[in-house]
C-alpha cells in the first residue's frame, strides 16, 4: 500500500497525524484526535442525562408539570375573583354612567376591546348586522342600538352579562350564545366595554342618576 | 486481474436534472405559501384578477386547490422527497459506484428507481392539491402512493446493496455507511408511520390513534429529517467535499465515533416535538435529553467537514464548490445546535407553535441542504458533461443572493417567532388576563413575513441561476460515462467476516450489556432502577478499560467489520432500531384504557366524522392546533373559565385517526372550540361560537376577525358532503378499535340527516346569506345547506373537545415509568 500521501503537504510538515494507509477512490483520511471541547460536550450532556433524571424522578425537588400549571391556574383564578369582587365593590350603576363613560380616554379604551371582540357578532355600529353588497345580514349576536337589553339594562347587568356570558338557561339567538368573556377580560376592561356601550346609546341609561 | 469498467452515470445526469427541476417547483410553491401568510388573496382570489380574466364567469373568492393548507403540504413533499430526495440519489448513484469501483449492480433497476420515483412526484402533485391526504406531516400521501414509495425505496435498496456485494473495494467508505443507515432507517420509519386501514382507493385511517399516533409521526417526522435531510448528506459530503477541496478527512476516527452516536441517539429524540403536552413524562424527558445528547454528533460531522478544508481554506475566494459545501456545512452546525436548544422544554414552550420552528428547519433545508446539493452540482456538472463550468461569476452570484436569501429568512422567523412567543405568553396588568388577542400577535409579525418572502424569493432566483448555468455547462459538453481500470476483487478479498465474530464479541456485548441496564433504569420500579443505573455505570467503566487493555482488537473488530456490508447493515439497524421500540412499544402495549387521564373523549357522530374528514382534507392542522399544552398562558387563553387543569387531556383525542394535535399556529388553537348538546337537540352540539358565527367565518374570515389571514373557504357551501362512503369508514374506524355504537347504513344516514337538518335549520333561522345563492330562502335554502360540506365542518367543530369524565384507577405499570414514581415530596 501507498505509505507516501500523494497529497497532503500540511500532514506531513506537522509530521505527528496519521494518514491511514487505505484510500478510496483517491480520497485519504486522517486519523487525528477527536478534540477534547468536542468530548467534553459530549461527556457532558450524557451526564447532565443522568443527573436530570435523578433529580426528576428519584429527589422529589420537583413538581410535575400537572401540579404546577394546574396551581399556578388556581392561583390566577383566586386572584381573578379577587379582582372582580373589588372591582363590583367599587363599580355600580352610577358610577359607569357618570364617571366611567365620560372619559373619552375610558371609552376610547373600551371601543378598542369592542372593536377586537364584540364585532364578529354585535358588529361595529352595534347593529348586529352587515351588509353583503346590496343585502343587510344579521349578525350571530343581538343588536345594541335596539334599545332592547334581552337580559336587564342596567349598566351593570350588561357588566355581568359580559363577565359570566350567556345564562346558563338562556337558549341563546339562535342558539349561539355569548361565551364568558370574564375568562380573556379583565374586570376593568369590562368595565371599559359597558362605558363605551354607554357613550354609544345614551339615551338607554339617562334615567340613572348620579350618586350622592 | 483488473477490468475496464464505464460507471453509470446517466442515471446520475437523470437524478440530477430531476432535482433542480423539482427544487425549482417545491421552492416555488414555498414562496407562494409564504406569501399567502401576508395576503389570503393569494389563496386564488388574486385580486379578483380570475374574475377579470374570465370575464367574470369565474367568481372566485379562493381556489381550492391554491389554498395554504393544500399547497403547504406539496411543498413540504416537493423539496424534502423530489428536490433532496432526487439529489440525494444523484449523489448516491456517482459516489457508491465510484467507492465500490464498480457499475450499479442493474441498469433495470436503476431506470425502474428513476422513473418509478419521478411518477411517485407528480401523483403526489397531483393528489395533494386535490385534497388526498393522510392529514400527517411529511407523510400526506395517500396510500396507493404510499404503496409505490415502497415498492421503488426497495428497488433502490436491492440495487444499492447488490452493488456492496460485486464490490471491488474490500473495505466500505464513512460516505456508504451513512447511505446504508439511510437506506434501512427510512424503509423502517416509512413503513411504521404509513400503517393505514383503506377505506377507499383515495382514503384511509391511520392505524394508530391519538397519542399512540402523534409518537409514531413525530418518531417519522423527526427522523425523516434524520435519515433523509442528514445522513444521506452527510455521506455525501464524506465524498465531495474532500474530492473537491482535495484534502484528507479530518478524522477517521471521529467518523467512527459521530456516525454510531449519531444514528443511535437520533431516532430517540422524536418526541421532542409534542414537549409541554400532556405527553408522559418520561417520553418528554427522553426526547428532551437525547436531543441534548444529539448536538456533539451532529456537531462531529461538521468538524469532519470543516476542518477537511483545513489546507485548503484559500479555494474559498476561487472556487464556488468549496464556497456551497463550507457554508453548507456551518448552517448545519447552525441548525444542529439550535435543534437541542429548541428541545429544552422551557425554550420549546416559547418557540413551539410559532414561526421559530418553521425558520430553524429552513436553515436545514435552505443551508445545509441547499447549499449542499448546489456545490455537489457544480463539481459534478463538468465531470458529466466532460467540460468546464459555464460560469463560475454565475455560480458566486447564485451563492451570494442564495446567502442573502437564506438570512432574511432565518432572521425574519427568529424575529417573528421569538416575538410572537414573547407576546402570547405575556400577561396584562394585573396578571389575571393576557395581554394580547391572538389576532394581535399575527398582526405584529406580518413584516417579517414579508421580509421571509423577500428571502426566499432571493433563495428561489439563486437557484435558477444554478438551474440555467448547470443547463448551460451540459449543452456546452456532451454526457459523457467514465470509464476506469479497476483491480477486480476476490470474493474471499471481501465479506469473509462470519455473523457470530461479527456480532458476539466484546465490544458489542458491553455496549449491549450497558444499553440494556440503561433501559431498565428508564422502566424498573423505585431501587431495581437505581439498581439497573449503577450497573449500566459500571458497564461503562469495564468497557473503557477493557477498550484500554485490548484496543488493538476493538479496533481490528471495526476494521473488519466495514469489509462486511451485511453484518454493518444488520448492526445499524440494530441500532437504530432500539430508541423506537422503547418509546413506542410500550406505549402500544398500554394501549388506551391507560392514556386517559380523567377525561374520555365522546365519539364522533358520523356527521362530524364527515366534517373532521373534510378538515384534513382542507389541511387546517396546517395552521390550527388541537392540543392546550400543560403551560399557565396557553390554559388561560385556550381553557374555559373555573377549570383549573383545563389542558388538552390524553384521552381527549384518544379515538383521533389520524391525531390533529398540529405543530404550527398561524390560527389559534381549536382543542376548546366544541361544547355540548344544544337544547331541544338530538345531536347538534353548540360550542364556545354559535353556527352562524363559523358559517360567516368559513365565508370571509376577516368578517369575524379582523386582520386574519385565513383563506376563505367558499365550495365549502357548494360541495356536497361525502355520505357515501361513511358505513365504510366507520367500519373501518371499528376495525382499529374506537368503541363507536353498531349502527347500519340506515342509521347512519339517518343521523347524518338530523344532525344536518338541525344545523342548517339553525342557520336559516338566525338569516345567514348564502352569497353565492341569493335566491335561496327558507327550505330550499336549508335544505342545500344540509347536504354541504360546511354544515358537516361546522358539526365537527362544535364537538371539538367534547368528553366525559372518567375516574379510572389502575396499578402501577412498569411499561409506564411514570406510574409507579411519585415526583412530588408532598
Amino acid at each position: 500500500m501507498n505509505q507516501e500521501p500523494k497529497r497532503g503537504h500540511f500532514a506531513k510538515e506537522k509530521g505527528e497525524v496519521i494518514l491511514r494507509e487505505h484510500e478510496y477512490d483517491g480520497i485519504q483520511e486522517y486519523d487525528q484526535k477527536l478534540p477534547n471541547w468536542w468530548l467534553f460536550t459530549f461527556y457532558g450532556a450524557v451526564v447532565w442525562f443522568v443527573v436530570y433524571w435523578v433529580l426528576y424522578y428519584h429527589t422529589s425537588t420537583f413538581k410535575s408539570a400537572h401540579e404546577l400549571v394546574t396551581q399556578e391556574i388556581v392561583a390566577v383564578q383566586k386572584a381573578k375573583a379577587a379582582e372582580l369582587e373589588k372591582t363590583l365593590a367599587s363599580l355600580d350603576d352610577a358610577t359607569l354612567v357618570h364617571h366611567w363613560a365620560t372619559k373619552p380616554e375610558v371609552v376610547a379604551a373600551g371601543e378598542a376591546v369592542f372593536l377586537t371582540n364584540c364585532t364578529a357578532c354585535h358588529g361595529a355600529d352595534l347593529s348586529a348586522t352587515m351588509t353583503a353588497g346590496a343585502v343587510k345580514v344579521p349578525l350571530p349576536g343581538l343588536p345594541l342600538n335596539d334599545h332592547q337589553w334581552k337580559f336587564g339594562g342596567k349598566p351593570m347587568d350588561l357588566f355581568k352579562l359580559i363577565n359570566a356570558g350567556s345564562p346558563p338557561e338562556s337558549t341563546g339567538h339562535n342558539g349561539a350564545k355569548m361565551q364568558a368573556w370574564g375568562q380573556t377580560l379583565s374586570p376593568k376592561q369590562i368595565a371599559e366595554v359597558v362605558a363605551y356601550l354607554i357613550a354609544k346609546v345614551p339615551e338607554d341609561f339617562k334615567d340613572i342618576p348620579p350618586a350622592n | 486481474m483488473t477490468s475496464s469498467i464505464t460507471y453509470d452515470d446517466k442515471s446520475v445526469r437523470r437524478f440530477m436534472i430531476a432535482s433542480i427541476f423539482w427544487g425549482i417547483v417545491g421552492m416555488l410553491v414555498g414562496v407562494i405559501i409564504a406569501t399567502q401568510l401576508s395576503s389570503w388573496r393569494m389563496n386564488g382570489e388574486f385580486w379578483g384578477l380570475v374574475e377579470k380574466l374570465t370575464g367574470g364567469a369565474f367568481k372566485a373568492d379562493g381556489i381550492s386547490f391554491l389554498t395554504f393548507g393544500r399547497l403547504r403540504p406539496l411543498h413540504t413533499n416537493a423539496v424534502i422527497f423530489a428536490f433532496v430526495g432526487n439529489m440525494m440519489f444523484a449523489g448516491v448513484y456517482y459516489s457508491t459506484q465510484r467507492l465500490c469501483k464498480c457499475r450499479m449492480a442493474s441498469d433495470f433497476l436503476s431506470a425502474l428507481h428513476f422513473w418509478g420515483w419521478q411518477l411517485i412526484i407528480v401523483a403526489a402533485a397531483v393528489t395533494l392539491p386535490l385534497g388526498f391526504t393522510r392529514g400527517k406531516e411529511y407523510a400526506e400521501l395517500i396510500w396507493p402512493i404510499n404503496v409505490a414509495v415502497v415498492l421503488i425505496w426497495v428497488v433502490f435498496s436491492v440495487n444499492f446493496l447488490w452493488t456492496l456485494a460485486k464490490r471491488n473495494e474490500p473495505s466500505l467508505y464513512v460516505a456508504l455507511w451513512f447511505y446504508i443507515s439511510t437506506i434501512v432507517t427510512v424503509a423502517m420509519l416509512y413503513i411504521v408511520n404509513h400503517l393505514s386501514l383503506p377505506t377507499s382507493f383515495t382514503h384511509s385511517y391511520p392505524i394508530f390513534g391519538g397519542l399512540q399516533d402523534g409518537l409514531v409521526q413525530w418518531w417519522y417526522g423527526h427522523n425523516a429529517v434524520a435519515f433523509f435531510l442528514t445522513t444521506p448528506i452527510l455521506g455525501i459530503m464524506y465524498y465531495f467535499l474532500p474530492k473537491a477541496a482535495n484534502r484528507p478527512v479530518y478524522s477517521y476516527r471521529l467518523s467512527i465515533v459521530h456516525f454510531w452516536s449519531l444514528v443511535f441517539i437520533y431516532i430517540w429524540a422524536g418526541p421532542h416535538h409534542l414537549l409541554n403536552t400532556d405527553l408522559p413524562r418520561w417520553l418528554q424527558m427522553l426526547g428532551m435529553l437525547f436531543s441534548l445528547m444529539l448536538w456533539a454528533p451532529s456537531w462531529g460531522g461538521m468538524l469532519n467537514g470543516l476542518l477537511t478544508l483545513r489546507g485548503a481554506w484559500d479555494k474559498l475566494r476561487t472556487d464556488p464548490v468549496i464556497k456551497f459545501f463550507a457554508a453548507g456545512v456551518t448552517f448545519y452546525g447552525m441548525a444542529t445546535f439550535e435543534g437541542p436548544l429548541l428541545s429544552i422544554r422551557a425554550v420549546n414552550a416559547l418557540s413551539h407553535y410559532t414561526d421559530w420552528t418553521i425558520g430553524h428547519v429552513h436553515s436545514g433545508a435552505l443551508g445545509w441542504n441547499g447549499f449542499m446539493a448546489a456545490g455537489m452540482f457544480y463539481w459534478l456538472a463538468p465531470r458529466l458533461w466532460k467540460t468546464q463550468l459555464w460560469s463560475k461569476a454565475l455560480a458566486n452570484m447564485h451563492f451570494w443572493v442564495g446567502m442573502v436569501g437564506i438570512l432574511l429568512y432565518v432572521v425574519a422567523l427568529w424575529c417573528a417567532g421569538i416575538m410572537q412567543g414573547l407576546m402570547l405568553n405575556e400577561v396584562a396588568p394585573g396578571g389575571t388576563t393576557l395581554k394580547y388577542e391572538f389576532l394581535e400577535t399575527l398582526e405584529s409579525i406580518q413584516v417579517f413575513y414579508i421580509l421571509r418572502s423577500v428571502g426566499g424569493t432571493l433563495y428561489l432566483l439563486g437557484f435558477i441561476f444554478c438551474a440555467f448555468n448547470i443547463f448551460m455547462t451540459a449543452r456546452s459538453g456532451a454526457a459523457h460515462d467514465e470509464t476506469v481500470e479497476v483491480v477486480l476483487l476476490e470474493k474471499k478479498q471481501k465479506d469473509g467476516m462470519r455473523w457470530g465474530e461479527a456480532l458476539f464479541n466484546d465490544p458489542l456485548a458491553h455496549i449491549f450489556a450497558a444499553i440494556a441496564f440503561v433501559i431498565l433504569w428508564f422502566f424498573l420500579p423505585p431501587h431495581a432502577d437505581k439498581a439497573c443505573l449503577l450497573i449500566a455505570t459500571l458497564l461503562g467503566v469495564k468497557a473503557v478499560r477493557a477498550f484500554k487493555a485490548n484496543k488493538e482488537r476493538w479496533t481490528n473488530w471495526h476494521e473488519r467489520l466495514i469489509e462486511n456490508y451485511l453484518p454493518f447493515t444488520v448492526l445499524v439497524f440494530v441500532a437504530v432500531a432500539i430508541g423506537g421500540a422503547v418509546q413506542i412499544i410500550p406505549t402500544l402495549i398500554v394501549k388506551r384504557e391507560k392514556n386517559i387521564e380523567g377525561r374520555l373523549q365522546e365519539i364522533y357522530s358520523p356527521l362530524e366524522l364527515a366534517g373532521r374528514d373534510i378538515y384534513v382534507t382542507e389541511g387546517c392542522y396546517n395552521c390550527h392546533s388541537q392540543m392546550i399544552r400543560t403551560l399557565v398562558p396557553e390554559v388561560m387563553r385556550y381553557g374555559r373559565s373555573g377549570i383549573a387543569d383545563d389542558y388538552s387531556h390524553l384521552g381527549e383525542s384518544l379515538f383521533d385517526h389520524p391525531y390533529q394535535w398540529g405543530s404550527k399556529r398561524t390560527g389559534p388553537d381549536i382543542a376548546r372550540e366544541g361544547g355540548t348538546l344544544a337544547a331541544g337537540a338530538k345531536y347538534m352540539r353548540v360550542g364556545k361560537r354559535g353556527n352562524d358565527w363559523h358559517f360567516n367565518h368559513f365565508l370571509n374570515p376577516r368578517q369575524t376577525s379582523p386582520g386574519s389571514n385565513m383563506p376563505a373557504y367558499p365550495w365549502l357551501f357548494e360541495k356536497e358532503t361525502d355520505v357515501k362512503s361513511l358505513p365504510g369508514k366507520i367500519a373501518a374506524q371499528v376495525s382499529l378499535g374506537v368503541p363507536w355504537p353498531a349502527l347500519n347504513k340506515h342509521e347512519i344516514t339517518d343521523m347524518v340527516e338530523t344532525q344536518a337538518q338541525e344545523i342548517a335549520k339553525s342557520l336559516v333561522d338566525a338569516k345567514v346569506y348564502l352569497p353565492s345563492k341569493p335566491d335561496l330562502q327558507g327550505d330550499a335554502l336549508r335544505n342545500h345547506l344540509a347536504k354541504s360540506e360546511v354544515v358537516a365542518l361546522i358539526a365537527y367543530l362544535q364537538k371539538l373537545g367534547a368528553y366525559k369524565e372518567v375516574q379510572r384507577k389502575l396499578p402501577p405499570n412498569s411499561l409506564d415509568p411514570d406510574s409507579h414514581r411519585k415526583v412530588t415530596s408532598n
